[in-house]
């Protein structure tokens, strides 16, 4: 059955495919902000690069919740989000970012000023800093993706490609803008990572499409969205294109230049934004039941 | 321990939504949200056409998604398997919606209860004492009128069936009346692959 045959009931009373329109472009932007900046801090932690992890801090610490608050119903009771962090991946969340914030900030501050608070370079505090918050940066880069993964209710969100793709996007956005924010003398030595990057993006979306396409009725409506409605454009044109081929073709063809990294990075935000409001647009509820209940039941 | 749950007759149902119409007075729902709706859908082809309704509710999970993902705790199921939302824990997150497979959930916008039922902005004393249950952002959801369960009487939709196609009880009672037409009539939940064990169920 292609999508032209199926049956979308919306706010009607018919039996079909409901939209998920719970989470708005509001989460996908939080969502944007907290991979985005939680890469870009994790790759310029392991660069070294401060303006890179002041960018990410600043992401992560602001934009992310300006837009949940934006999104949510009584924001404030925020503060509650962290109550059950047993079983609620927004919790853990919201732990884990509290956690970045915290680490990072510290780090941050000790690795600009340490010299005049009389830590060393190689002290156990700095270290010990660093790994607290790259180990808090590497679950908010993947967290997001295990909240969409863990409900079967969005049957293309129920896969382990959720949280794959929220890590392989953080650090593929992450590594671009850092790449353009270091020398140019480093930046030309990450050239192959961030290839390489890219290429995993790719494998993934094949494998997203393969795995939706032959999954349940869900998720190939989902994968059907994707490909043969309105949203198709802008998957090929937005997410494949700009970016991954384009960003793949500048950075092959003049891995040195300048110009080339900032087109990169300017592509695979650009791709990256595109995927994380598609996959909250193709996201249906299946129908409640067949169509003729009686042919089944019993 | 009880397990409140309901089972619908698909072949009694007739589509009348008196139902929706009882559950909206009980529970003073603004216009636009419904805490169970009647589909209908035509199937088959002339002259073996037919229509069926398919009322549908939350369906109180005893594996409930919706309060698992819960962040704040507000989402609770209580010793009676009636899954509750506590308004003074909700943040309005949706993350239970998304979480829903039966897409029972629904957001208490501010706006719902400013345009009034009849969309003129005018608020009628019917609504003014309703509307003060409800806190606006929160997300809502069918509770089987527990306030009316609290007291030994049935949920509004089940007493308001003209053709007794609601029937509620206790589950966990083999003599008790949803748990004989379940085991008689072969009722079934609606999405078992979800995993959910929901405590509604449908028989033909």
């Amino acid at each position: 059955m292609s999508i032209e045959n199926k049956v979308f009931s919306g706010d009607t009373l018919r039996v079909g495919y409901r939209f998920q329109r719970h989470w708005d472009n509001s989460m996908a932007y939080a969502f944007f902000c907290a991979e985005l900046g939680a890469g870009l801090y994790f790759v310029s932690l392991l660069l070294n690069s401060i303006v890179g992890m002041a960018l990410g801090l600043l992401l992560v610490s602001t934009g992310k919740p300006y837009f949940h608050l934006a999104h949510m119903g009584v924001p404030t009771k925020s503060w509650r989000a962290m109550l059950r962090p047993d079983r609620s991946w927004i919790s853990r969340g919201v732990w884990l970012l509290a956690g970045l914030i915290g680490a990072g900030f510290l780090y941050l501050a000790a690795s600009l000023f340490g010299d005049s608070l009389g830590l060393e370079a190689n002290s156990a505090v700095l270290w010990l800093l660093k790994i607290a918050a790259a180990a808090c940066a590497l679950g908010v880069m993947t967290y997001q993706g295990f909240a969409m993964s863990h409900s079967s209710a969005i049957a293309i969100w129920n896969s382990a490609i959720m949280p794959m793709a929220s890590l392989l996007y953080s650090l593929a956005v992450g590594l671009a803008v850092a790449r353009a924010l270091v020398p140019p003398a480093q930046a030309s030595g990450l050239t192959d990572t961030l290839l390489l990057l890219l290429l995993g993006l790719a494998v993934m979306h094949l494998m997203f499409l393969h795995s939706g396409w032959h999954g349940g009725p869900g998720a190939r409506t989902s994968v059907e969205l994707l490909l043969q409605s309105v949203y198709a454009k802008w998957f090929w044109g937005l997410v494949v294109a700009v970016g991954i081929v384009l960003p793949g073709l500048a950075l092959s063809a003049v891995p040195a230049s300048a110009l080339a990294g900032a087109v990169s990075a300017v592509a695979v935000l650009a791709g990256f934004m595109a995927w994380r409001i598609l996959i909250f647009k193709i996201g249906v509820f299946e129908p409640i039941m067949r169509m003729n209940p009686f042919h089944t039941a019993g | 321990m009880a397990k409140m749950g309901m089972v619908f007759d698909l072949k009694a149902c007739i589509g009348c939504n008196a139902c929706v119409i009882a559950c909206k007075q009980e529970n003073s729902l603004p216009d636009g949200v419904f805490f169970t709706k009647t589909l209908s859908e035509e199937y088959g082809v002339f002259p073996l056409a037919n229509r069926v309704y398919i009322p549908t509710i939350c369906n109180h999970c005893e594996d409930a998604p919706c309060e698992k993902v819960c962040p704040s705790g507000a989402t609770y199921t209580r010793a009676d398997g009636i899954v509750m939302v506590d308004d003074d824990k909700c943040i309005g997150c949706s993350s239970c919606a998304v979480a829903c497979p039966y897409d029972q959930r629904t957001q208490m916008d501010a706006e719902n209860f400013l345009k009034g039922l009849f969309g003129t902005g005018e608020i009628t004393p019917f609504e003014e004492q309703g509307y003060g249950r409800y806190t606006p952002g929160t997300v809502t959801k069918c509770d089987f009128c527990s306030q009316r369960v609290d007291v030994g009487l049935d949920p509004a939709c089940v007493v308001t069936c003209p053709t007794n196609a609601r029937i509620f009880g206790d589950l966990d009672d083999p003599h008790s009346a949803p748990s004989k037409m379940i085991r008689e009539r072969h009722g079934r939940p609606p999405m078992p692959e979800k995993n959910t064990k929901p405590k509604v169920f449908y028989v033909n």
